[in-house]
């Protein structure tokens, strides 16, 4: 291979669309089955990462369908992360995603999803993910997202939704996951895309935040997630989505990222890593791809930072919201 | 997966791996189904219970079999339960997720079940008032019962859990929140002198530990509100902390982050000039510091924003405009940053 396109600085998107593919055949593996858990995720995660790729349809549109629908979760009204897993926020906005990408929300009882996503809200306004879960900002963001997917923001108590997002804004102006909570890079990412979609983006103290932001960049050009931690491919994204939304990718070197995020690639195998030389899979592969199309890598579609979604898909719906990543480059 | 190193195999060793895999994955998969059918058939007896707490071992983050767990705790165990029981119950639950907890320090749902287990333990019955006609003589009364006996004595053993986990990892977050869980929830509370005091512990064996500092700005801001600690005093010896923090590793940015906190957006005059003659003499004895070049632009805006027509003015913004020019070359990862700043600056006060 030639010197000047050596594969450590090209995204090998080859590779990544077999690794992608491959991931569904292999149920003949353990590593598979226990991450049962993440299943609906996982297929959203790769979907996304294919639409971007420019390779929507390496995986059967109908097979997704019917997988997606084979996780109704009859009882609670909402999809579980596999079939006769229990209905969960995380895995029910991951399934209205690939839904929305192939254009078949007629395929499900919209009614009852909205009625699940609902009744999961607090009197506080944030979100818990299934009957005996968790809260914290992250399903606050997976319900408002799924609820603005489905058409459905008008349904959610916005003041008092927004209002637990304020209280978890930190001095630093990043957020936390709950009240009182450590700014962190995911959940800043969760809460200005919250706020964005509920057009609430003025409660942002953006000039702490972008400054904040900015300095998740180490100087091997990775980003972390927080003051004085490791740098990690996922952050790519979390950290340039609300630089995004902030309109501010360019307050990192742009060029530094792009070289870091690639050299997590695995060349052979396809998918990336958290980091250089470590065991790839589908959710840094995703995130990795997510954040070279917000610094304008050449040949990838456009990713709204807000949906994770593609841009083009969002604006057809109707939902796009203001962010700016970087130009798109030419191939060189 | 996160730090697991990539290891490139031949197809025989792939292909052994898989043959030893083989038992592994069928055994697995048949307790899967065997409980996903009982969950579906609504059995609550012990033997479901007690295939969970396999699977579980197995694969702590399947969270449908912890919610089937709940429900069989709900529905079967503890209506047949007396309270007694129920507390030994949980008591056991608590027992299982620790050793879990140490091997996955940061699955969501082991600690999801944690705070059901804390949260669902009952009140010690009180004893029965003893009766005066059979007794034949004046009632005494029965010796008082804590009724939160139990849980006292459970959220108590929390923050000893929780310390381990932090000093396993201390920047745990989910350790941290569960900390300040524990902190607003348990039924003893624990003066937040006493978090301070573990904040500065944390600390002091790492300045670059965010997590505490962030902590110690929340317990802050509480004492201050319940005028448990003196606002102007407790800011003075915060100052003299980050000075010396400061001065020991002005790359650490956790330090200049917590600055920033105390500083606040509205500074009296004094103590900014104080603060940016602090920085600077520390910029003298460390010319290339980003951090120092950075915090004096950021405080130096503060005192044209908040004090301007006490400053000379000019001055002032010649002296950010170099700051700014400076960090471009410093700091070029974030060299754009520092034109927009220079730029708005120039605008907001030409």
């Amino acid at each position: 291979m030639a010197s000047a396109s050596s594969p450590q600085q090209t995204l090998l998107i080859p590779r990544h669309v077999q690794y992608i593919k491959d991931l569904g055949q292999s149920s003949n593996e353990l590593g598979y089955h226990l991450t049962s858990h993440l299943r609906m995720n996982a297929i959203y995660w790769g979907l996304t990462a294919l639409c971007m790729m420019g390779h929507k349809d390496a995986l059967d549109r109908e097979d997704l369908i019917s997988y997606v629908k084979s996780c109704w979760d009859e009882e609670a009204g909402g999809f579980g992360a596999h079939r006769d897993h229990d209905a969960h926020l995380l895995s029910t906005l991951s399934a209205v995603q690939i839904l929305v990408i192939l254009d078949a929300l007629d395929e499900i009882d919209v009614d009852r999803v909205v009625s699940f996503i609902l009744s999961l809200q607090h009197p506080s306004g944030v979100f818990a993910g299934d009957r005996y879960g968790e809260t914290d900002t992250r399903l606050l963001y997976t319900a408002v997202n799924a609820l603005s997917l489905l058409g459905r923001l008008s349904d959610l108590d916005i003041e008092k939704t927004a209002g637990y997002i304020v209280k978890c804004r930190n001095f630093d102006g990043g957020f936390g996951a709950v009240m009182g909570a450590e700014s962190h890079a995911g959940q800043v990412f969760v809460c200005c895309a919250a706020l964005a979609i509920m057009d609430k983006l003025d409660e942002v103290d953006e000039d702490s935040l972008a400054w904040w932001l900015a300095e998740r960049q180490l100087p091997n050009g990775g980003l972390n997630g927080r003051p004085e931690k490791l740098e990690d491919v996922c952050y790519s994204f979390w950290v340039l989505s609300a630089l995004a939304i902030l309109e501010k990718v360019d307050w990192i070197d742009a060029e530094k990222l792009t070289a870091f995020i690639l050299s997590a690639q695995d060349i052979e195998g396809g998918g990336i890593a958290d980091r250089p030389g470590d065991e790839v899979d589908v959710f840094h592969t995703i995130f990795g791809i997510a954040g070279l199309s917000i610094l304008g890598y050449p040949g990838l579609g456009d990713l709204d930072p807000v949906y994770c979604m593609p841009a083009e898909l969002i604006e057809s719906l109707g939902l796009r919201k203001r962010w700016r990543g970087l130009p798109r480059r030419a191939a060189p | 997966m996160h730090g697991v190193k990539r290891v490139r195999q031949s197809p025989e060793a792939l292909a052994a791996k898989k043959e030893k895999e083989q038992a592994k994955l069928n055994s697995y998969l048949e307790l899967t189904q065997t409980i996903l059918a009982k969950k579906k058939s609504k059995d609550w007896s012990g033997e479901a219970f007690d295939l969970t707490t396999k699977l579980l071992q197995v694969n702590p983050e399947f969270y449908t079999v912890w919610n089937y767990r709940r429900d069989i705790l709900l529905n079967g165990t503890f209506p047949r339960s007396s309270p007694q029981e129920i507390n030994d119950i949980l008591s056991s639950e608590l027992h299982i997720t620790t050793t879990a907890l140490k091997q996955h320090p940061k699955v969501y749902w082991i600690w999801n079940h944690r705070r059901w287990c804390l949260a669902s333990i009952p009140d010690v019955p009180q004893p029965a008032a003893v009766d005066e006609q059979e007794q034949g003589q004046a009632s005494t009364e029965p010796a008082e019962v804590d009724p939160r006996g139990w849980q006292k004595a459970a959220w108590d053993r929390e923050m000893y859990i929780v310390e381990k986990m932090l000093d396993a990892d201390p920047r745990n977050f989910h350790a941290w929140n569960y900390r300040r869980y524990i902190l607003s929830e348990s039924p003893t509370p624990r003066p937040l002198s006493a978090e301070l005091a573990y904040t500065t512990k944390k600390i002091e064996s790492n300045f670059s530990n965010f997590s505490a500092w962030h902590q110690r700005s929340k317990v802050y801001a509480q004492m201050w509100e319940s005028g448990e600690a003196d606002v102007e005093g407790s800011k003075e010896a915060e100052f003299d902390l980050v000075l010396n923090a400061m001065y020991t590793d002005p790359d650490d940015q956790s330090v200049w982050v917590y600055h920033r906190w105390l500083v606040g957006k509205t500074p009296s005059l004094a103590l900014l000039q104080r603060e940016i003659k602090a920085i600077q003499e520390l910029l003298d004895e460390q010319p290339d510091s980003k951090w120092c070049m950075e915090s004096l632009v950021h405080y130096k805006q503060l005192l044209l924003q908040r004090h301007r027509s006490e400053v000379n003015s000019k001055e002032v913004i010649g002296d950010c405009s170099r700051l700014l020019r400076e960090l471009r070359s410093v700091d070029p990862d974030r060299r754009a940053r520092y034109a927009e700043l220079e730029e708005k600056l120039l605008a907001a006060f030409a």
